[in-house]
């Protein structure tokens, strides 16, 4: 016997309703003990202003709580019977011809060894799954670095040798990087998109199983009305202590996270710009981004793409679905704290522009709240800095305040009434929600001895849990000031460049740390020291935020050691199923990053000036040429530019050439040629360039 | 401003200190067969002849002010090989594809390339097979579509 089926509709609505009604009523009830502590002599406007920010800060912790919480009920079941992969969908139509995929690697000076390694890694096991012919991959560059361009050209030719690659491994480099990684896209689906069904997005640091870009291909085929599937990356391959803690953080908290956000979310789902399926039509028809009227930081390009095209494909009708229980995808994290916070500050200029988005005409209403906490995960910093500087500034006050006992001729004491058990509590719920996820977490474990062995058995894992704990107790207030920092120059329209991001390890200097963290550490002295002389009382609840900023240099040096990291992972702490049991993508990476041998002779031996190999190698000189666009001959203005410019490295030697000016010349076909025969007709002070 | 300072340095591509500012024949022909060598001709007297070849298609190459006698035996060199590539694989010129096909025969995929270009007809098809299947195909012929910038109203509650 069969069940009668229930609507989806009316149970994506039923979640939808409860998941807002549990973060409304805890909002409401945290807010209304704090309004009842300060209500006793009416509200100061410091109590009002108080009131407001918990409200917002409360509220956003309200809704991360409940989504875990949704999340670990659902992994708790074992089942979500409106996930994605659990629905059978349509079958496919076999008539007509099948659905091709591109796989796509937006780059943009990026280290091309590993970004090569990493291609190749996907590409191999796609092939151990059988279906590599329905896949094509390209590598869209928009490097403007000479020497990465060089490399990336000859790292291409040799993977397409290599893999036997023609005809299915593509690469191009766009003359000019308009509207950054969206234009890269769309100049990919504008010239060679028609001969897709679907392109799966990766960026320069992704990694994907074969078996998963097969699944997210065949869940888009059994599901036509599905325009976008987001697949959950899980961060992997860092040997920093830092990264390795959030690497064991995003892997174990990470999937409530994301079966929570499944659970509400269902069909109206975001993008989060990579390690996801997109069917190229709507994309095409829906997708195309206007410029934001005015100026940068909040008009011009939109930079945060991928919010903004999930919510477009909704308000075209489309389904956007996160499939959270597809495993298999992964992605590299910054190594270090400092350049966690850069990532974050090229990121925190596209999110707040969604501000002027949420409010636009015709977007449902699940995008625009996708758009307010893209906002919020950059706004709750500088709320979080004005919570923590009123309550100091309200402790203050209360402590200048001597307590009256008798009123008038009144010979009875009035004793102030006490509101510490109200305060306890609002201190208590909101510790709560802060932290039970992380014990919910832990408690999964319990369920699946598997997983449990691989992230270091019980006494392993909670001891990495309490260890991150302690560790993201102490960055936060240093994100905080990170965060508010790139706020405000952001309000102040100060615009972000786009620099490539920091992605191998690296060490911390001294130096390094002093220069970035050394006016956070004074602002922790100064406030630990003017909380201790003027409010006592509140220096000592203050202190996890003080000894945080106090700590930032020794702590965020200690944390980019790549030794410390390593030695954690020897001590069982932090580990990760992908450490324990690497994926085959993960071990053909190492394997191609350890002994991978070049067939191209121009990219063996020691590590060459790319930009001069371009000019003197024959190779190398004719493979980049073949590789420019065709485009109209130099205007007379042009000509003498690089003309000057010849001269110039005559002269002077490549070093005096900016890397923009180097970029012109082979970047212009009759140039490159002319600058071959130069080389060759001479021979150059430095003989060794040649080679 | 001191002019002694000015250009101080030597030059980072001089013309030799010893030779005339006109090279002679000689030292062309000397240059021109190590640039052959580098293109891949491993037999000295090949390059001797090619060289030789070079040195004539200079002379009927248009006159060109910027570049000296020097350079315009090189570029007359790489002219004579697309010359025999176009004409072996049987290519436009001046075409992406010629671009392409000159890096595939310097990559390496036709070892011995003068043998296979030189041959008479149909004689080394195989060595040109390869030589095809070498060439580099950067990006799959255009399927244009079409991407409308979208429409967004901001600010608009209502």
């Amino acid at each position: 016997m069969t069940q009668p089926s229930q609507s989806p509709i009316m149970g994506h609505t039923l979640r939808r309703v409860a998941f807002f009604l549990l973060v409304t009523l805890t909002t409401l009830i945290a807010l209304g003990l704090m309004a009842s502590a300060f209500h006793s002599n009416g509200f100061s406007p410091m109590e009002l202003l108080l009131l407001l920010l918990y409200a917002i800060l409360f509220s956003w912790i309200c809704v991360s709580f409940w989504t875990a919480f949704m999340g670990f009920i659902a992994i708790l079941l074992g089942r979500d019977r409106w996930a994605i992969s659990r629905q059978p969908g349509t079958p496919p139509d076999f008539t007509g011809p099948p659905g091709r995929t591109a796989i796509l690697m937006p780059i943009y000076n990026e280290d091309s060894e590993r970004v090569f390694a990493g291609l190749r890694a996907i590409h191999q096991s796609l092939a151990d799954t059988g279906q590599l012919a329905d896949f094509d991959f390209f590598i869209l560059s928009d490097t403007r670095d000479p020497d990465v361009w060089v490399e990336e050209e000859l790292r291409w030719q040799d993977m397409v040798r290599a893999l036997d690659g023609k005809g299915r491994i593509f690469y191009r480099n766009r003359p000019e990087n308009i509207s950054r990684k969206s234009g890269n896209l769309e100049d990919f689906c504008t010239r060679w998109g028609g001969h897709y069904r679907y392109m799966i997005v990766l960026d320069a640091d992704s990694l994907m199983q074969g078996a998963t870009l097969v699944d997210m291909v065949r869940l888009m085929e059994h599901h036509p009305r599905v325009a976008l599937i987001q697949t959950p990356p899980i961060p992997v391959n860092r040997e920093s202590l830092f990264a390795r803690i959030l690497q064991f953080a995003s892997s174990i908290y990470g999937r409530m996270f994301t079966a929570g956000l499944n659970y509400w979310q269902l069909g109206e789902s975001n993008y989060w710009g990579h390690n996801a399926i997109i069917r190229i039509q709507p994309f095409l028809d829906h997708c195309g981004l206007p410029k934001l009227p005015g100026r940068e930081p909040f008009g011009g390009d939109i930079l945060s793409h991928d919010f903004v095209e999930a919510a477009l494909l909704r308000r075209a009708g489309w389904e956007v679905w996160l499939a959270y229980d597809l495993e298999g995808s992964y992605e590299e994290i910054p190594p270090t704290l400092i350049d966690y916070a850069k990532r974050d500050r090229r990121w925190c200029q596209g999110n707040l522009q969604h501000l002027r988005l949420a409010f636009s005409r015709g977007f449902n209403a699940l995008s625009r709240l996708h758009f307010l906490m893209g906002v919020m995960s950059y706004a709750a910093s500088p709320l979080w800095l004005l919570f923590l500087i009123a309550t100091g500034v309200e402790a203050f006050i209360q402590a200048q305040q001597r307590p009256v006992y008798f009123f008038g001729d009144n010979w009875i004491p009035v004793w102030p009434v006490s509101f510490a058990v109200e305060m306890t509590t609002v201190l208590l719920v909101t510790l709560t929600m802060l932290f039970l996820p992380k014990l919910l977490a832990l408690l999964l474990l319990l369920k699946d001895r598997r997983l449990l062995r691989a992230y270091g058995g019980i006494v392993g894992a909670s001891l990495s849990v309490a260890l991150e704990t302690a560790f993201s107790v102490l960055t936060a207030p240093v994100l905080m000031l990170f965060q508010t920092k790139f706020v405000l120059a952001i309000l102040m329209r100060r615009a972000v460049g786009w620099p490539p991001q920091q992605r191998g390890d690296r060490m911390t200097s001294f130096r390094e740390a002093a220069l970035t963290h050394g006016i956070q550490t004074g602002i922790g002295i100064v406030a630990g020291f003017l909380s201790y002389c003027y409010v006592p009382a509140f220096f000592w609840w203050f202190t996890p935020v003080l000894l945080g900023l106090a700590l930032a240099i020794p702590v965020s040096i200690l944390s980019s050691s790549i030794a410390l990291g390593q030695q954690a992972r020897n001590l069982g702490l932090f580990l990760t199923p992908e450490e324990c049991d690497p994926p085959d993508v993960l071990r053909y990476l190492e394997d191609g990053l350890r002994e991978g041998d070049p067939v191209l002779p121009a990219l063996r031996g020691a590590p060459v000036n790319r930009f001069i190999q371009a000019l003197t190698d024959p190779y190398v000189n004719a493979l980049h040429r073949s590789l420019l666009p065709e485009r109209e001959p130099p205007s007379k203005r042009r000509r003498h530019y690089l003309e000057g410019l010849i001269h110039q490295l005559e002269e002077e030697g490549p070093d005096s050439l900016s890397s923009a000016q180097k970029r012109e010349l082979i970047a212009d076909p009759e140039t490159l040629l002319r600058l071959h025969a130069l080389f060759w007709s001479r021979a150059p002070v430095n003989a060794e360039l040649l080679t | 401003m001191d002019r002694s300072k000015v250009s101080a340095a030597p030059p980072y591509l001089p013309h030799s200190a010893t030779a005339p500012a006109t090279p002679s024949i000689t030292q062309l022909h000397s240059r021109l067969q190590t640039y052959w060598r580098a293109l891949g001709v491993s037999d000295p007297d090949q390059a001797a002849a090619l060289a030789e070849q070079a040195l004539r298609r200079a002379s009927e190459l248009p006159e060109t002010p910027e570049l000296d006698p020097a350079a315009r035996t090189i570029l007359a060199a790489g002219e004579l090989l697309d010359d025999w590539l176009a004409q072996a694989l049987k290519l436009p010129r001046p075409s992406p594809e010629l671009a392409a096909a000159r890096a595939a025969l310097l990559s390496g995929a036709a070892p011995d390339w003068p043998a296979a270009l030189f041959a008479p007809p149909g004689m080394a098809e195989a060595a040109l097979e390869t030589l095809r299947s070498a060439v580099a195909e950067p990006t799959p012929v255009a399927s244009p579509g079409l991407m409308p910038a979208q429409r967004i109203e901001l600010f608009s509650l209502f």
